[in-house]
């Protein structure tokens, strides 16, 4: 036996988010509830606002929120079980013991992007058909699709480790993860609703600039503290 | 020792005394001031007091939170709890003093103006938190866990306070601002407000004391 | 190499699991520990691996040469193997690539599966092409025991090794034993005689 240096922590996350996708894809379960989920609400919604329901000048306002809050309900849906899996499944120990505690932190953030990256891309297609949702910049509102994917995906990476150890998973997941997120959702929101109106990117770049310096501070405060969520 | 008692025990008679003469110092001593509907800014040396409170808890929350991860010491935890109960407590008040004055100000108990949205945003988060501890039987799992939460939480604060309302006057600029602040304070109401703030403060201070020693107590009992 | 510990102690809330324990465990002994069911064997393997915290004390590893007062275990995750009956693998995918898998998070090349599962005595028809859930327990047993040793751990616990498996599996236990003594220390939790008569000095809670 030789004294050996800690794992690289970028190969052990790539490791987590294969072995991830992999257990994902033989099942399929959780994959198809968040897009038979996802589908559901849009169809409630398309067919509630629709497009000639709404006036043409309320339908930035209006469905700027609503896709957003199709994008979060997906969200809370999905992004918690890649640590609730592991808790209730009892493979946590062997991925603590095994594993880099920021490794896992990483690997599993990058799970939940893939997840939440594919649901928008079904979710935004549809809904911009079945609204008639006209937007006027896209290159903002593809920045702020990203963006806030990245923040909903790092805060709810973050909570599904806590709830993942705690009794009443659901609906606390949704309660713990609404709070932080609603600086980004807001932020999106309002990005999108500028996108939908004004057609030159610069107009909605303070909300761009809000989305960054959150991603970036709470995945910083997320990698700091998970040591003290993940171990006991 | 007892010289330490006896000047905690006058503290407390000196609050409750104090306390009593805000009370009658807001209805009875200062004038209703200029700018404000009625005998509505009497509101102001309470609801002020509450969300000054209610935020310096949270800060007192996320505090001992990072000393609780820090030294792994129960009493921090208890710390931690009491500040959030309480500022929870003081946040339920200071929303519901904020609404009625909105409406007799304003005529409508609610205008997600920045103060009262940045409010509610961080009566979630004080639920939030109490809804974890709530779900955590494990003393230890709770307390690392819920520290944890109050830390992340803490860096989101700025976000709440400085992005959220910039965004929102960005895009409604007819926004109701609440004038509190910005209302030039006669030195009557001056005396009764700045009192009362320091009065709260106490209050709050010796009842984030009393919930330690409870759960001192408690632990202390159920071992 | 060197096992030290310290005072250390377990609790939860006033409930004292074990503790204050002092003791040392040279490289190539091999310890077991036992005690009636309850008394703590299982948090005490958790606690030395560095699976849960100690409410006092401490356990140091010094590995050969080394000077000082020695790492943690959470220090240095790869001198630990650990394996016990709450010990789950990933039911989904197949021995080989739970394997796999842990090889990688540990930083290792993903090439030794098929030799580590032969090691413990499962021919590549046992496990090949089947999810890991659809395995005996016994079977299983055997990859978890795999899964402890793939990264030639210094130290090894094994929480009731010999639960749920046959004659051979029970061969294999003691193949893996004698080969972490002249890699390390093993440290065996049971109250199975076939389990504590691989140990060369006991400590009974």
């Amino acid at each position: 036996m030789s004294a050996r240096a800690p794992a690289p922590l970028l190969g052990a996350a790539l490791a987590v988010l294969r072995k991830d996708l992999l257990a994902e894809w033989r099942t399929r379960i959780a994959v198809n509830a968040l897009f038979l989920f996802a589908f559901a609400v849009l169809v409630l919604v398309g067919y509630a606002v629709g497009p000639t329901r709404l006036a043409p000048e309320d339908r930035p306002t209006v469905n700027a929120v609503l896709l957003w809050i199709v994008i979060f309900f997906s969200a809370m849906t999905g992004l918690a079980r890649v640590f609730v899996k592991e808790e209730e499944g009892g493979t946590a120990a062997a991925l603590r013991l095994a594993a880099p505690p920021a490794a896992v932190l990483l690997g599993k953030y990058l799970v939940n992007i893939v997840l939440l990256f594919a649901v928008t891309a079904f979710i935004v297609p549809l809904f911009l058909v079945l609204t008639s949702f006209e937007i006027a910049c896209p290159a903002l509102f593809a920045v702020l699709l990203v963006l806030g994917c990245l923040g909903l995906a790092g805060a709810s990476t973050f909570t599904a480790a806590l709830v993942s150890k705690a009794a009443a998973k659901g609906a606390l997941f949704a309660v713990l993860s609404i709070p932080l997120l609603l600086p980004p959702l807001i932020a999106a929101v309002s990005g999108t609703q500028v996108a939908a109106r004004e057609a030159d990117f610069s107009a909605g770049v303070d909300f761009v600039r809000v989305l960054v310096a959150y991603d970036g501070v709470v995945t910083t405060a997320a990698f700091a503290l998970f040591d003290a969520v993940w171990r006991e | 020792m007892r010289a330490v008692k006896s000047l905690g025990l006058a503290a407390k008679w000196l609050l409750g005394l104090g306390m009593a003469a805000i009370c009658w110092g807001a209805f009875l001593y200062a004038r209703p001031a200029q700018s404000f509907v009625g005998e509505s800014s009497r509101i102001v040396f309470f609801h002020v007091p509450q969300a000054w409170v209610a935020t310096v808890a949270f800060f007192v929350a996320a505090w001992y939170s990072g000393m609780y991860l820090r030294r792994r010491r129960i009493e921090d935890d208890d710390a931690a709890s009491a500040a959030a109960r309480l500022g929870f407590l003081f946040c339920v008040l200071a929303t519901v003093t904020g609404s009625i004055f909105a409406r007799v100000m304003w005529n409508s108990y609610w205008n997600w103006d920045p103060r009262e949205t940045s409010i509610v945003l961080l009566l979630l988060v004080y639920g939030a938190y109490l809804g974890l501890r709530g779900a955590l039987e494990d003393p230890e799992r709770r307390a690392a866990l819920s520290a944890a939460y109050a830390l992340v939480a803490v860096v989101t604060v700025p976000f709440l306070v400085f992005a959220v309302p910039r965004m929102y006057q960005s895009l409604h600029p007819d926004t109701v601002i609440n004038a509190e602040g910005k209302v030039k304070m006669s030195s009557d109401i001056r005396l009764i407000f700045f009192s009362s703030m320091v009065a709260f403060m106490g209050l709050f201070y010796w009842m984030w004391n009393l919930d330690r020693r409870v759960s001192r107590i408690v632990r202390e009992r159920t071992a | 190499m060197r096992l030290v510990v310290d005072g250390l102690t377990r609790s939860y809330g006033a409930r004292r699991i074990f503790g204050p324990l002092s003791f040392e465990v040279r490289g190539g002994t091999v310890l077991g520990v036992s005690g009636s069911n309850g008394s703590g064997k299982t948090t005490l393997l958790k606690t030395l691996s560095g699976l849960i915290r100690p409410s006092a004390g401490s356990t140091k590893i010094l590995l050969e040469g080394e000077e000082g007062a020695g790492s943690g275990p959470r220090d240095v995750p790869w001198c630990i193997g650990w394996v016990a009956p709450d010990l789950a693998l990933y039911g989904e995918l197949t021995a080989e690539e739970n394997l796999d898998f842990f090889e990688r998070v540990r930083g290792r090349a993903s090439s030794r599966a098929k030799d580590l599962l032969a090691g413990v005595g499962l021919p590549e028809s046992s496990y090949s092409k089947k999810s890991l859930s659809s395995l005996s327990t016994g079977q299983r047993q055997r990859v978890k025991l795999a899964y402890a040793t793939l990264h030639d751990p210094a130290v090894l616990f094994l929480d009731e090794p010999s639960s749920n498996l046959d004659a051979d599996g029970v061969e294999v236990v003691a193949r893996v034993v004698a080969s972490q003594r002249s890699r390390g220390i093993a440290i065996i939790a049971s109250n199975d005689p076939r389990d504590l008569a691989l140990a060369d000095e006991t400590l009974s809670l």
